[in-house]
């Protein structure tokens, strides 16, 4: 009992899961489709099962810093080592990676016909990793999983995709790994450079954490930007986006879906435990050119979806829209911003999945995503038109549904994160400014960001008033689902049936229950991110050697910080 | 409840915080002062947004379960009718005690965490708390009190105006409706900024989906869009303005936020307006913005008069009576902040009087009667404004209170017709309409909403609220400018509103219907099917056998029911501006605060009242005149009348006043187009350099590869080993780099 207990409270248990289902998959013959089938569902289900488990002994109410650490020593020699753990943001990712698991293998049932064992195989290996991604807490073991999420999506698009699904699958690995390489590299530099001063080598992120925060500014902004040449191509940010609209609109749906609902978070997840953890003061220097790009990002991703004819494209720009909300959450460098953010990443998976997931039953129908080709849907598909309409205004951030709160606070955070004002309150020039605290954005980037705001209402209205909306208007004149290829005829209702709808319930439920009550997830989020917010208040107070030559240091550093100190550093820094 | 033990010593320190430099809470001194007992209410009271909020969810499993039945208007009308009685009773208690602060009935935590900056700290420094809970005093009494009550009858009428759709849209369109009344009422009973916020674009998707109620209409999908956007753009302004409120005050709760505001509302009461910090200025500002978008202000007017694609109980209920008077409701509440800013009342004073008058020239020119009272809206709002930017928010609230009831007894009455005669609503195409059989109370009650807008003296309550607008105009020095605008406005009002009246209701017998008679009815959201067969008995003047429908008995009761209302409500705005039911329930609120003394004025010599009083009647009679003289007097026929004759005479303005001045034009030349056709480019850069640069960077690598090609045994293979390569090669180089000590 106690061993069983062990296994199931331990977090490589949710890796291995589907894993091992993944196994079983390509044990069966080609023709046991029922069988992939279950297996998929089973090898989904059973981490969701194991997820609640774990989840019902998490600390909701303050959050836990590393649950159920775990740590095997893989290479003692080269301090690797097989180590997990869990804080609330682990846990919230892991658990939206869970929920769209068994959505994307039930999304696929019908839209997938043809080599079902590779698909299921790699869908099931791809949720594997992206679990171990949020899961790890060392970093090489952290980057084999981030590296490996790749080759599972790769085939997906590659041999799953439509038309133009080659050019799109070599650009998406090629573009993605590239940039993550360079990250790599950021990351190698750091363990070097703790291997220089404690002659030991580890790769524990809190170990590294200590000595990433004491290198000279010059260093952190070395390791910054490459730590941001692989993150900000994942998130994606303005100007390396293009891979996304292509990948998102060749992809099959179930990829579209894990790209849009997971994949791009560990984008944002690496600027968070990565960047803001290890470099905090390179991202106070370069916040507001954060910024800048995340808003641009916005503004112009936002404009460019409202010209759009074809749906799933206009829905993958407004991923890169969107995710500008969360990195500007981000830069904002306080606990709304950040706990906003986290928040964003959450609920850009839910409502964006679902719009992938509803694009994806019309594109089964009528075997278009043109806007000029089709309109007027609610007229055929009512249920259907509901969904879209529920999950547009998820997506439009309409307060009493999920995205709400975490947008506001991304620009709430923008807009309090202003230290001038926060000094001025502190010394009580200016009467009450309780509101302020210490950062380097402010107002002028909330408003701007606030324009984004107007701008998705257009995209999104557009889109609804095109494809929900106006006259009925259905592909090649016929009525239903009129499609030539034989397989789905008869198998697709004309509106959702019960399996479809089946999926789209529990996305819908959890918008609601976050837009309504984020309170639990907000304490939750509070201890990890005031936690960031308070190493680099730490290091806007004490702020690192620039890494010029030394009179120049001494003239920098506080008096209270002798450079040699710094320099040298073992129980300073971040040692909380 | 545990979380708000854990708080009590913040709250407490905060509270004795304010009392150091806030002696008296906002609202009206003598009433609220500190120190006073806040009002206790039963825990109930929070109740009311629940009932329409069941109704939505009774609705949405009505449609669920394809009832095909007249139940959900059942169900919404018995619901919304306990939500009246919920809001009687909230009123009921509140003014039984007097001079106790506002009550805050909590229902749940929505928002509701804290943090700190400093590791050691044991007391939270932040908080940011945005509840479900409300906020209860006067003045979100009286708007509560006409919002459900309205909100009833109007569910009423819609039973039988809407039951054309039973089976089809009925569950949908009853579900926005009850939606709506929800959203509403989180609006009007928040306790905080956010909370209001929710309300605030909650309406405003409710607005979205009943403008498109015809969805497959694209006159309506574009006019449920424009009004969404349209109110974005303002709610930019309110949520910056949410925002720098609590960086200002720490807080978005009322009962916290209004001590502070204290504060510097007697700096304003006392002229030291330059003492109050610029920010704090900003805010009410930036809720002016929200404001304006919300209630169709100008520039942000345009959206309203498109919005009638809508059902008309929608109209008279979201677009006339309620939802459109929620900026004048931020205003009222926020008035005391409003006072510290130098500028937001000018704002919105002389927002409201450009809008009035341009509202009024538009709606001279329409010939859609719907229109035209859509304009009247627009242009009653800006008297609204007007208002509560010339220190009148007595006058403001009461305006607010009686447009309610005259406005959607209107409406409704437009409804009537628009229902009978198959969607016509162009005023040459009918006349006569009260000699027509079961058409008397639609025409009789027609004219009394008429002689409320028009501001009929002593008569209807419309001309004592409006009057003490006009009035409050003139009363300051600063602002008598705008009481002439609004004395204009009155004239031209006056004449609109009678222009419809003297036209459609009175004179020859004449129609025609509309073109839904028309309509194919394959289109059964919108088709009449149900009883188009009817049209037994010909009375010969179309073609098509047409036969009007006169409304039922649900129709008629609340039409009825409305007229006697807006005589009632003369009572609770006769004595205006000082005394009255009305004045009463503002100044116990915190739209009561005092305002700074103003340099007294005179108008054309008289106090400013009883002459404004005088002109005001002048300005009234002489356009009910005008319109006599020119659309009934002589008439003969429906389409043509003397008025016809003058247009000429007038050059280019009548062809500018029908066309809405262009406006809508010049926003798409100088806005839309330009945006579109930025966007156009953006993607296409977006495609050509954006990406283009990224390609060319891919070239290299495939060029130096092309030598290995033959290599290659399958794509995947070959990533895989250049994935493994790489990734050796980075760590190599950064390991060789990094033990060299520098950078």
């Amino acid at each position: 009992m106690g061993m069983l207990h062990d296994i199931i409270y331990s977090l490589p248990l949710g890796i291995v899961l589907p894993l091992f289902f993944a196994l079983l998959i390509c044990g069966c013959r080609p023709g046991q489709g029922k069988l992939i089938r279950a297996l998929a569902l089973a090898g989904t289900l059973i981490p969701c099962v194991w997820y609640l488990f774990i989840a019902g002994t998490f600390t909701w109410d303050h959050g836990d810093a590393d649950y159920l650490k775990l740590t095997y020593h893989w290479f003692p020699a080269a301090g690797i080592s097989l180590s997990f753990g869990a804080d609330t943001i682990s846990m919230l990712l892991v658990g939206l990676t869970v929920l769209l698991g068994p959505i994307c293998v039930l999304a696929s049932y019908t839209a997938i016909t043809e080599r079902l064992r590779t698909y299921y195989a790699w869908l099931l290996i791809l949720q594997g990793a992206m679990t171990g991604v949020f899961l790890a807490r060392d970093l090489i073991l952290f980057y084999t999983f981030f590296e490996f999420t790749l080759v599972p999506l790769y085939i997906l698009i590659n041999l799953y995709g439509s038309t133009n699904r080659r050019a799109a699958a070599t650009k998406f690995f090629l573009y993605t790994f590239t940039g993550s390489l360079i990250t790599l590299a950021g990351l190698v530099y750091v363990a070097v450079k703790h291997h220089a001063g404690h002659h030991a080598w580890t790769f524990d992120f809190h170990a590294l954490e200590a000595t990433a925060r004491s290198m000279t500014l010059r260093e952190q902004t070395w390791v910054f930007w490459a730590l941001l040449a692989g993150f900000a191509i994942k998130v994606p940010l303005f100007p390396v986006h293009t891979w996304l609209p292509l990948a998102h609109t060749e992809a099959p749906t179930a990829g579209s879906v894990i790209l849009a609902g997971v994949l791009l978070k560990l984008g944002t997840y690496g600027i968070f435990r990565f960047a803001l953890g290890f470099v905090p003061a390179a991202c106070i220097h370069f916040a507001p050119t954060l910024a800048v790009l995340s808003i641009i990002g916005i503004i112009y991703a936002g404009l460019i979806c409202w010209v759009q004819t074809d749906v799933k494209k206009l829905v993958a720009y407004s991923s890169v829209s969107h995710l500008g909300f969360c990195v500007l959450g981000l830069f904002a460098l306080n606990s709304v911003g950040l706990s906003g953010s986290v928040l964003y990443m959450i609920n850009h998976g839910l409502s964006t999945g679902a719009l992938f997931l509803l694009i994806g039953m019309i594109y089964e129908r009528y075997h278009t995503r043109s806007l000029k080709e089709m309109g007027g849907l609610a007229r055929a598909m009512p249920i259907w038109a509901s969904f879209m309409v529920f999950f547009t205004m998820a997506s439009v951030g309409l307060p009493g549904l999920n995205g709400f709160v975490s947008e506001f606070m991304c620009m709430f955070g923008a807009f309090q994160s202003d230290s001038h004002r926060w000094a001025a309150a502190q010394a009580g020039h200016t009467g009450l400014l309780s509101g302020a605290t210490p950062g380097e954005l402010g107002p002028w980037f909330a408003l701007a960001a606030g324009t984004g705001v107007i701008v998705t209402a257009m995209y999104l209205l557009y889109m609804l008033g095109k494809i929900v909306w106006g006259p009925l208007h259905e592909p090649g004149g016929s009525h239903g689902h009129g499609h030539d290829d034989g397989h789905a005829r008869g198998v697709l209702p004309k509106d959702l049936g019960a399996r479809e709808i089946g999926i789209l319930l529990p996305l819908a439920a959890l918008c609601l229950a976050l837009g309504l009550y984020p309170t639990p997830i907000l304490r939750a989020l509070e201890p990890s991110t005031s936690a960031v917010a308070r190493v680099i208040q730490h290091s806007r107070e004490n702020p690192p050697p620039s890494g010029v030559p030394a009179e120049s240091v001494a003239s920098i550093a506080p008096a209270d910080h002798p450079a040699s100190d710094i320099a040298h550093p073992t129980s300073e820094g971040g040692s909380r | 409840m545990t979380d708000l033990l854990s708080h009590l010593p913040l709250l407490l320190a905060q509270a004795g915080e304010h009392a150091a430099h806030a002696p008296a809470a906002a609202g009206d001194a003598a009433h609220a002062a500190l120190g006073a007992p806040r009002g206790v209410l039963p825990a109930w009271a929070g109740s009311l947004p629940l009932f329409p909020l069941l109704a939505c969810v009774l609705c949405t499993l009505c449609a669920i379960f394809r009832v095909k039945t007249k139940l959900p208007a059942a169900i919404t009308v018995a619901l919304l009718a306990l939500s009246f009685v919920v809001a009687f009773l909230n009123y009921q208690n509140t003014m039984a005690h007097p001079g106790a602060q506002a009550a805050v009935v909590p229902l749940f935590d929505w928002i509701n965490f804290d943090w700190a900056l400093a590791h050691n700290q044991t007391t939270p420094a932040h908080v940011l708390v945005a509840n479900f809970s409300f906020y209860i005093d006067p003045l979100t009494c009286l708007w509560m009190l006409f919002v459900t009550g309205l909100a009833t009858l109007i569910a009423l009428y819609a039973s039988e105006y809407m039951s054309h759709d039973v089976g089809a849209g009925y569950c949908r369109f009853f579900m926005a409706f009850n939606l709506f009344v929800f959203s509403m009422a989180c609006l009007v009973m928040g306790d905080n900024l956010l909370l209001l916020f929710l309300g605030w674009e909650g309406v405003g998707l409710c607005s979205y989906l009943l403008i498109g109620y015809f969805y497959q209409r694209p006159s309506a999908v574009a006019a449920g869009k424009k009004a969404f956007i349209m109110n974005r753009i303002g709610d930019l302004g309110l949520s910056m303005g949410i925002m720098l409120t609590y960086v200002q005050f720490g807080t978005l709760e009322y009962d916290k936020l209004f001590p502070q505001v204290a504060g510097y509302w007697h700096l304003a009461v006392e002229h030291r307006l330059a003492e109050v910090p610029f920010l704090i200025q900003l805010i009410p500002v930036l809720f002016t913005v929200g404001a304006f978008g919300k209630s169709a202000q100008f520039p942000l007017y345009v959206w309203l008069p498109d919005a009638m694609e809508g059902p008309t109980p929608v109209s008279a209920l979201i677009h006339a009576a309620t939802m459109v008077t929620a900026g004048v409701y931020l205003v009222a509440r926020f008035f005391p902040l409003y006072l510290c800013s130098a500028w937001a009342l000018d704002i919105v004073a002389w927002g409201g009087a450009i809008t009035a008058l341009l509202a009024a020239t538009i709606g001279m020119a329409q010939f859609d009667i719907k229109r035209i009272m859509a304009y009247s809206t627009v242009s009653q709002l800006g008297y609204m404004f007007c208002g509560l930017g010339v220190y009148g928010a007595t006058g403001g609230v009461g305006h607010v209170f009686t447009h309610a009831f005259f406005k959607a007894l209107l409406f409704l009455a437009c409804g009537a017709v628009m229902h009978g005669f198959a969607g016509q609503l162009d005023l040459r195409k009918l006349s006569g309409l009260g000699k027509m059989p079961g058409w008397k109370i639609v025409s009789w009650t027609m004219l009394v909403g008429c002689l409320n807008l028009a501001g009929f003296p002593i008569i209807t309550s419309g001309f004592f609220s409006k009057d003490s607008i006009v009035g409050g105009a003139f009363a300051n020095a600063h602002t008598q400018a705008i009481g002439w605008i609004l004395l204009i406005t009155a004239g031209l009002t006056a004449y609109y509103t009678f222009r419809v009246y003297f036209r459609v209701f009175v004179g020859p017998k004449h129609y025609e219907p509309g073109d839904e008679l028309h309509a194919s009815h394959d289109d059964h959201a919108h088709g009449h099917g149900d009883h188009a067969p009817e049209t037994a008995a010909d009375h010969g003047h179309d073609a098509h056998d047409f036969h009007p429908h006169a409304p039922g008995w649900a129709i008629n009761l609340v039409l009825s029911v409305l007229a006697i209302g807006t005589f009632l409500a003369i009572w609770t705005v006769y004595q205006l501006p000082k005394d009255g039911w009305v004045a009463h329930m503002v100044n116990t609120s915190t739209a009561g605060a005092a305002t700074p003394e103003v340099e007294e004025a005179h108008f054309l010599g008289m106090d400013p009242h009883h002459g404004a009083l005088i002109a005001s009647i002048v300005m009234a009679i002489g356009g009910i005149v005008a319109a006599w003289w020119l659309h009934l007097a002589g008439r003969t026929t429906a389409a043509t009348s003397r008025a016809d004759g003058l247009i000429p005479a007038l050059g280019p303005i009548p062809n500018l006043a029908q066309h809405k001045w262009y406006v809508d034009e010049i926003y798409d030349f100088l806005i839309v187009k330009p945006l579109w056709f930025l966007s156009h480019i953006l993607y296409f850069a977006d495609k050509l350099l954006v990406d283009g640069l990224v390609n060319a960077f891919g070239f290299m690598p495939r060029a130096a590869g092309g030598m290995v090609r033959r290599q290659q045994t399958g794509v995947l293979h070959d990533y895989a080993v250049s994935m493994a390569a790489g990734i050796t090669l980075v760590v190599l180089v950064v390991v060789i780099i990094s033990s060299g000590g520098h950078f």
